[in-house]
Formats: C-alpha cells, sequence, structure tokens
C-alpha cells in the first residue's frame, strides 16, 4: 500500500510544477505578442528593400554585371549555414527539429561535394553543435535581451560579408523556424549567396513596368544595398525565430500544465482511496477487538 | 500631395500626405512631388525637411538610407531618423543619435552641422 506522506509530498511538488509551468506559458504568451508585432512591424522595410533590390537586377539584363556576391560563385564549394536557434530550453521541439532538418541538409550538400561550415545564433546551437566535428565559423548568443537583435544582425553580416571576400566561403543559407502560426512553426531555409529569387519573383512583373532611374549608378547603389540586404534578411529570420521560439514554448507550456493537472487528479485519486482503505482498516481493527472483549 | 513613407529596419514610422519633401540625395538635395519621374537614389546623412507652400513643416536627421520615388509615392528606408525639434542645439551631444552615431564620422559630423545650422528653416 502506497504511503501517504509521500503521495501528499508528491501531489505538492506536482501542483508546483504546475504553476512554474502555467506562469512560463503566460510570459511566453506576452513575450510572443510582442515578437509577433516586431515581425509583422519589419517587413514593410523587408518588402522594399527587396523590391527595391529586384527592380535594380532586373534592369540589369546582363547577369555578369552583377556583382559575384549577388549571384554567387560558379563553383561553390563550401557552403556556410546559419542556424538560428534559441538560447533557453523547454519550448518542445524547437530546437530539435531544426538540428534534425539541418543534419539532412548538411549530408545532402557533402553528398553534392561540397563542405560545410556552421555559424550558429543561440546558445542551444552552439552546445549543440560543438560536439560534432562541423566547423563552426562563429557563435552568437543571448540576442533576445536588451534587443540585441539588429546589432548582433549587423555583426552576422560583418561576418559573412568578411569571409565570402576571404573565399573562405561561396554560399551562404540560413536556417530557422518560420513562424506560421501560434501553434505550428517550420524550418526554413533561405539562400543568401546566391541571393534567392523567390519573393521577389512576383514583383518583378511590376518591376519591370516602372522604369527607374538611378543615382548614383547602379553598381554604387548595389555596393549600399547588398549588405543592407542581408542585414534586412538575417534580422527578419532572428525576428520570426524569436516569434516562433515563444510560440513553441507557449505551446509546450500549455501542455505540460495540462499533464501536471492529469497528474494532480490521478494523484489525488489514489491519496484518496489509500486514505479510506486505513479507515476501513482501523475500523475492522477496532470492531474486531470489540467483539474479542 | 504625395505620399511620405519613412520607413526603418524595425517599423513604420509615420506615413502621410505631404505637399513637398526635400531629401539629401547621395548626388544633391532632391525635392519628392507628385508626379516625380521613378527615381531611386540612395541618401546621404542630412536634413530631411517637409515642405509647404515654400515653409518647412516639419525637420528630420536622417544618417543615411535610401528613397524610392513613384507618381504618388516616396518610400524612404532609412537607418536613422530623429525630428530636429527633439534635439536641442546647446546640447546635442547628450542627444540619443549623437550616441548611436558615434564612430560614423561622416553621419556624426553632419548632424552637428544640421543641429546647429539646418540647410532648410
Amino acid at each position: 500500500m502506497p504511503n501517504l506522506k509521500e503521495l501528499k509530498n508528491r501531489i505538492s511538488s506536482v501542483k508546483s510544477t504546475r504553476k512554474i509551468t502555467s506562469a512560463m506559458k503566460m510570459v511566453a504568451a506576452s513575450k510572443l505578442r510582442r515578437a509577433q508585432e516586431l515581425a509583422e512591424s519589419s517587413r514593410v522595410y523587408a518588402d522594399s528593400l527587396s523590391f527595391i533590390l529586384s527592380s535594380l537586377a532586373g534592369n540589369t539584363k546582363n547577369s555578369a554585371d552583377l556583382p559575384e556576391i549577388l549571384t554567387g560563385r560558379e563553383n561553390s564549394k563550401i557552403s556556410l549555414l546559419i542556424i538560428n536557434s534559441s538560447d533557453r530550453g523547454l519550448c518542445g521541439g524547437f530546437n530539435s527539429n531544426l538540428f534534425r532538418n539541418a543534419k539532412k541538409w548538411i549530408s545532402d550538400q557533402q553528398g553534392q561535394g561540397k563542405s560545410v561550415k556552421i555559424m550558429t545564433v543561440g546558445k542551444k546551437a552552439s552546445s549543440f553543435y560543438k560536439k560534432t566535428d562541423l566547423d563552426i565559423v562563429a557563435s552568437f548568443e543571448d540576442l533576445n535581451s536588451n534587443d540585441r537583435q539588429l546589432q548582433v544582425s549587423e555583426e552576422i553580416k560583418n561576418k559573412i560579408m568578411e569571409l565570402f571576400e576571404n573565399n573562405e566561403i561561396d554560399e551562404v543559407s540560413i536556417l530557422f523556424n518560420k513562424f506560421v502560426s501560434a501553434i505550428s512553426q517550420e524550418p526554413t531555409y533561405q539562400s543568401l549567396i546566391p541571393l534567392s529569387n523567390e519573393e521577389t519573383s512576383e514583383d518583378e512583373s511590376e518591376a519591370n513596368i516602372a522604369v527607374f532611374e538611378f543615382e548614383p549608378d547602379k553598381n554604387e547603389l548595389l555596393e549600399y544595398l547588398v549588405p543592407r540586404n542581408f542585414l534586412t534578411q538575417i534580422y527578419r529570420s532572428v525576428l520570426e525565430s524569436s516569434a516562433s521560439e515563444h510560440a513553441a514554448r507557449m505551446t509546450s507550456m500549455d501542455n505540460a500544465t495540462r499533464n501536471a493537472g492529469d497528474m494532480i487528479d490521478r494523484l489525488t485519486l489514489t491519496y484518496n482511496r489509500t486514505r479510506q482503505a486505513f479507515i476501513t482498516k482501523e475500523l475492522i481493527e477496532i470492531i474486531s477487538g470489540a467483539e474479542a472483549v | 500631395m504625395i505620399n511620405l513613407k519613412v520607413v526603418s529596419p524595425q517599423k513604420v514610422i509615420f506615413e502621410k500626405e505631404v505637399e513637398m519633401a526635400v531629401l539629401p540625395g547621395a548626388e544633391g538635395d532632391f525635392a519628392a512631388m507628385p508626379n516625380h519621374s521613378p527615381f531611386i537614389s540612395s541618401l546621404r546623412p542630412g536634413q530631411m525637411a517637409i515642405m509647404s507652400s515654400n515653409k518647412v513643416d516639419e525637420s528630420f536627421f536622417v544618417s543615411g538610407g535610401l528613397v524610392m520615388l513613384k507618381e504618388k509615392v516616396c518610400e524612404v528606408l532609412v537607418d536613422q531618423i530623429e525630428p530636429l525639434s527633439d534635439v536641442n542645439s546647446s546640447n546635442y551631444q547628450q542627444s540619443k543619435t549623437y550616441q548611436e552615431l558615434e564612430g560614423n564620422e561622416t553621419a556624426l559630423g553632419t548632424f552637428e552641422q544640421v543641429v546647429n545650422n539646418p540647410p532648410y528653416k
């Protein structure tokens, strides 16, 4: 028969766990709202920038005129993958999904004869990839405190520009959890070098109609625009990832709170049954004692 | 009237109808008015002035960016922007923009100039 005292302790410990998880859920929900607003309001800038870039690139008919950093190198051998993870745990499958996906991508790239370098964002990715034998070029941590997202994005941008110019990398992709809704996040790749056309293709027809004049000339403008575009894309992925993180934490903490509730119900039932069994046993003892007299 | 939309990487700062906006283009200041030919330019650090009937209504400092001008829309993508009325010319060195521009000498120099003696008054 289970010990009553033990059961009581168990119930109170699960109760305090439930308090913690439900508090974390609330915190994640309010952070999510903020992160989501930020991610949405930053889209205007990113969309305009990619529109300008596509009208500029669309205007230059001969793609050989475009700088290497936009079109990518012909025989690319080394790919860089930027992995956007979280700094903290307790957010369900947020990080493990990402790492599983990255593993597949890396072996794909290696199958094509390319070598892969890694840049990690967030503590979880850096501690995970430290254990593997992959080449980590840089790690960035602690993004979400004090609104460091933009600053860190700038550092990442500078790093990849430097690596590309030194011929240490030929391609750059960024992996992050795209925020689809509060209950669904999707690991997504975005190619930075060469520049992916996915988003710009819709605008292209419109961009070709309006023939813009450029000042200063296109090359100078591109020189300014390309790093800006990297920064915006990185910044956007960081924001998306942070919104996804809070959403993932919210759902997983909601589940945890519910599980704790179920567990408390079950334990309380066992506790009451055990207590009753004790009382019945004692009564039987008393009665049989009285009968014996 | 032309629709002036000022956007920073974080958010849309403001959007409104204006008669004319003077912007510090990379190769010289220019005025954005309705029916301007489609035009894309980068910005140098300087003053952005919103004007109506030859008077400056509002004045801003921009640290650089891009502008896309279409028939009725003027979209300004800025790095940093601050209303000049928020900066006190006697102690502008304490302002947030000043501190953020530290290290960017051209922008910082222009900021000092613009605050102490804006080209459009």
